[in-house]
C-alpha cells in the first residue's frame, strides 16, 4: 500500500460529507471577536494602526490622482529620494507622477515600495493584499518604507476573505517586518519593512 | 552546520537538567522571554471579550477536524491540486525527508531557504539537508542564530532564547561577511538582515511548514513576524511544505478563529505581523511566485496518537504558552527536555515520537499544578495526558528497581493499616531525634532529596493519631 492509501485507511469515518459541512458551520456561529462598533469603523481602524506593534504613519486623500502629492510629502518627511517600486496598477495612472523614479521590480536594498491594499481590517489594523498580474508580492517585503494605499475599511478579518476567489497568495500585513529573538528585545526591520505608511483613500 | 547534538556531553536527562540549573545565564533567559510572554498573554486574554468561550471553540474545531481527519485531508489534497500543488504523502520522517531531498534533487538545488518549522526540525530535514550536500539558510533570526551555534531550538516561538546578546554578538562577528560593529541588538539585526537577504533572494527552494492547512481551498497558511516567510518562499522557483497532517481546518472563516487564539496564546499580539496563505504555484501573469508548490503531508505517528489515547494532543497548535506557564521549564529551559518539542506538550510528544523508554522522566518531571492545561488555547488536558504515560510507564516495568520495590513495600504497608500506624510512628519517633533544630538536612535512602533542601522535623504525633485523639476529646 503507498503512504496514502495507508494513512487514510487508518482515517476512515462514517460521517457523512452533508453531516460534516453542517457540524462546521455551526461551529463558525457567532465567533468570539474583539468588538468593533460598525458606526466607528474608521476610527477603529486608525487607533489599531496606531498601537505600538503596528505603529503606521497616516495620511489621507481624496482619491488616486492625488496619490503623488502624498507619496511626496512622505518622501519629503523622510528624507527619501521620489524614487519608489510601484505595482503595474492601472489605478495609479490617474495621478501626474512626473518628478517620481517609478519602477516595477524592487532591488534587492529597494528603499520605498507602494502597493494598493484591498482593505484594511479595523478589527486588527491589518491590510489585505491578493496577488495578482498588477499586483506582486515581494516589494512589499524587501523595501524599508512600505506605502499603502487602503480604499476601503472592514470590520472584521472573516470580511477581508472575499467568498469564492482564492489568488496565488491572500496576505494580510499588519505592521512592520519585527523581532524579539534577541533577548525578547522587540527590533523593527528584522528581514522586510522598518516603517509603514498608509494613505486612505476616499 | 546541523550537529544533531544539543547541551554539551549531556546525554541523560539527569545530567541535562543538572547542567541547566548550573547555567546562571540560562535562568535569566528563560525568566526574561518567557516572563514577558506570558505578561503579554495575560493583558491580550483579558481584553478579549469571552477567551473561555473562544477557548471552547477552538477546541471543538479541532476535534471536528481530527475526528473527520481522512475526509478533509483528502478535500484538502484535491482542493490544492485543483490550484496546481502537488500533494505529497509520508508515514514516517524517513519518507519525508526522503520526498524533500528527492524534490530538491530533482529541482538541482544548491541552496534552500527555509523558513522556521518545527515539523521540519521533528523529522530531522536540516540533517537530511546536509547529508545531500545541500545549503541550508535559516532565515528565521533564531533559527538562524541556532544554525550558527550548532545547536536546537530550546523553544519553539523562541528557539534561540537561552542565547544572550552577548552570545549572539561573537557569532554574528566570526560569520558574517559585513557584521555589526556597534554592540546593540539593532545592530545585530541589521547585520543578519543585511547576511541573510543574499541567501534568500539567491535560493532554489523556499522551503516552510504550514501553522494552517485550509481544506475547501487547498491554501497553505503560515504566519510569522519577520516577514521572512513571504521573503523566502516567493523569489526561489520551488516552494515546499511540510505539514502534519493534524494541521487542517475546515475554512479559511476556522483559520482565523484558531489565528485569534495563535497569536493572543503565544506572544500575546492580536495578530502576527504577517499572515499568508499561499494557494497553489504562480499564476499566469504573475510577477512572481514558485513556478512549483509541493506540499508533503506527514503522519509521523499522528494516526497512532489519535489511536492511542492521546487524540487530545492532535489539537496542538504550537503556540508554547504550555511552556512559557511551566514551573519546570522556567527553571531548566528546553534544551533539557532532550527532545524536538520542550515544555508540557512536549513531554507529552516526545515519547510518542522517541520512545517511552527513551523519554519516561520527561512525564514525571512535572508537578501536575495544572498551569499548562489553564492556559492552552484548546484546552488539551497535559496533566491527564502525562498521567497516562507514567501509568504506562510502570505497566510496562520502565520504572527503575528501586522505585518499584520501594513503591512494593509501601503498597504492602499500606495495605495493613495497624502495622502501617505503627511503622509511621517508629518512623516519627527516629526522625524527631535526628533533627537537633526544626529540620532535617539527612535522611536515610533520601540523600538525592535532601541534597538541595532540608526536611522540617515532623510532629510527635502522625495525623491519623492527632484525629483519633480529637474525636475521642
Amino acid at each position: 500500500m503507498n503512504a496514502r492509501d495507508a494513512i487514510l485507511a487508518r482515517l476512515t469515518g462514517t460521517a457523512t460529507r452533508a453531516a460534516i459541512d453542517g457540524e462546521a458551520a455551526t461551529l463558525l456561529i457567532a465567533p468570539e471577536r474583539p468588538p468593533v462598533d460598525p458606526a466607528a469603523l474608521e476610527d477603529s481602524f486608525l487607533a489599531r494602526l496606531a498601537v505600538p506593534s503596528v505603529a503606521a504613519t497616516v495620511d489621507a486623500v481624496a482619491g488616486f490622482a492625488d496619490l503623488p502629492a502624498a507619496v511626496a510629502r512622505y518622501c519629503a518627511d523622510q528624507g527619501l529620494a521620489r524614487s519608489l517600486c510601484t505595482p503595474p496598477d492601472p489605478r495609479l495612472e490617474a495621478g501626474d507622477w512626473s518628478g517620481f523614479d517609478r519602477h516595477a521590480t524592487a532591488a534587492p536594498d529597494e528603499p520605498v515600495a507602494l502597493a494598493i491594499a484591498r482593505c484594511g481590517v479595523a478589527e486588527t489594523g491589518s491590510l489585505v493584499f491578493e496577488t495578482a498580474p498588477e499586483a506582486p508580492m515581494l516589494p512589499n517585503f524587501l523595501a524599508l518604507h512600505h506605502i499603502v494605499v487602503v480604499p476601503q475599511v472592514v470590520a472584521y478579518l472573516e470580511d477581508a476573505v472575499l467568498a469564492g476567489t482564492h489568488p496565488r497568495a491572500h496576505y494580510w500585513v499588519t505592521g512592520v517586518s519585527g523581532t524579539t529573538d534577541i533577548e525578547g528585545t522587540y527590533v523593527r526591520g528584522a528581514h522586510g519593512p522598518r516603517f509603514l505608511h498608509v494613505i486612505r483613500l476616499g | 552546520m546541523s550537529a544533531p547534538a544539543t547541551a554539551p556531553t549531556a546525554d541523560t536527562f539527569d545530567t541535562r537538567v543538572a547542567a541547566a540549573l548550573a547555567d546562571r545565564n540560562l535562568k535569566l533567559a528563560v525568566e526574561r522571554t518567557a516572563g514577558t510572554a506570558e505578561a503579554k498573554r495575560t493583558l491580550a486574554v483579558d481584553a478579549f471579550p469571552d477567551f473561555e468561550a473562544a477557548r471552547d471553540r477552538a477546541a471543538a474545531i479541532k476535534d471536528h477536524v481530527v475526528a473527520n481527519l481522512g475526509h478533509y485531508l483528502e478535500r484538502f489534497e484535491a482542493n490544492a491540486t485543483a490550484a496546481g500543488a502537488k500533494v505529497h504523502w509520508a508515514r514516517t520522517a524517513q519518507e519525508a525527508c526522503d520526498i524533500v531531498i528527492g524534490l530538491c534533487k530533482a529541482a538541482n538545488a544548491k541552496s534552500v531557504a527555509r523558513s522556521k518549522s518545527m515539523l521540519g526540525e521533528e523529522i530531522g530535514l536540516p540533517h537530511a539537508l546536509a547529508e545531500a550536500g545541500i545549503v541550508r539558510i535559516e532565515t528565521d533570526l533564531a533559527e538562524h542564530i541556532i544554525q550558527l551555534s550548532g545547536e536546537r531550538p530550546s523553544h519553539i516561538i523562541w528557539p534561540a532564547m537561552h542565547k544572550t546578546r552577548e552570545q549572539v554578538s561573537a557569532l554574528f562577528k566570526t560569520s558574517h561577511r559585513n557584521p555589526h560593529v556597534e554592540e546593540s541588538i539593532a545592530a545585530m539585526a541589521e547585520s543578519a538582515r543585511r547576511h541573510l537577504r543574499e541567501g534568500m533572494l539567491a535560493a532554489d527552494v523556499g522551503i516552510s511548514g504550514a501553522n494552517f492547512l485550509v481544506a475547501d481551498t487547498g491554501a497553505v497558511c503560515t504566519v510569522t513576524n519577520e516577514g521572512n516567510a513571504e521573503l523566502s518562499l516567493v523569489p526561489p522557483r520551488m516552494h515546499i511544505v511540510t505539514a502534519g497532517i493534524e494541521k487542517i481546518v475546515p475554512s479559511t472563516g476556522h483559520a482565523v478563529h484558531m489565528l485569534r487564539m495563535l497569536s493572543r496564546s503565544a506572544t500575546g499580539a492580536p495578530l502576527s505581523q504577517y499572515t499568508t496563505f499561499y494557494t497553489g504555484p504562480k499564476r499566469p501573469g504573475d510577477r512572481d511566485g514558485p513556478e512549483e508548490m509541493h506540499i508533503v503531508l506527514v503522519d509521523n505517528g499522528r494516526t497512532a496518537m489519535r489511536e492511542d489515547g492521546l487524540v487530545e494532543m492532535l489539537r496542538c497548535i504550537r503556540c508554547g504558552a504550555c511552556m512559557n506557564h511551566c514551573v519546570v521549564f522556567r527553571q531548566i529551559g528546553g534544551h533539557a527536555y532532550g527532545g524536538t518539542y520542550p515544555g508540557p506538550m512536549g513531554a507529552v510528544l516526545t515519547p510518542a515520537f522517541d520512545g517511552l523508554k527513551q523519554s519516561r522522566d520527561l512525564p514525571n518531571a512535572c508537578t501536575l499544578n495544572g498551569k499548562c492545561q489553564e492556559v492552552c488555547p484548546v484546552r488539551i488536558p497535559l496533566p491527564t495526558l502525562l498521567r497516562g504515560w507514567r501509568e504506562k510507564s510502570w505497566r510496562e516495568g520502565l520504572e527503575p528497581a528501586s522505585l518499584r520495590s520501594g513503591l512494593g513495600a509501601w503498597a504492602w504497608f499500606a495495605r495493613r493499616p495497624r502495622l502501617y500506624r505503627a511503622a509511621t510512628a517508629a518512623a516519627l519517633r527516629s526522625m524527631r531525634l535526628m533533627g537537633r533544630s526544626g529540620w532535617l538536612s539527612k535522611l536515610p535512602l533520601a540523600g538525592g532529596w535532601t541534597r538541595y533542601r532540608d526536611m522540617p522535623k515532623p510532629p510527635a504525633e502522625s495525623f491519623m493519631a492527632q484525629y483519633k485523639k480529637g474525636r475521642r476529646a
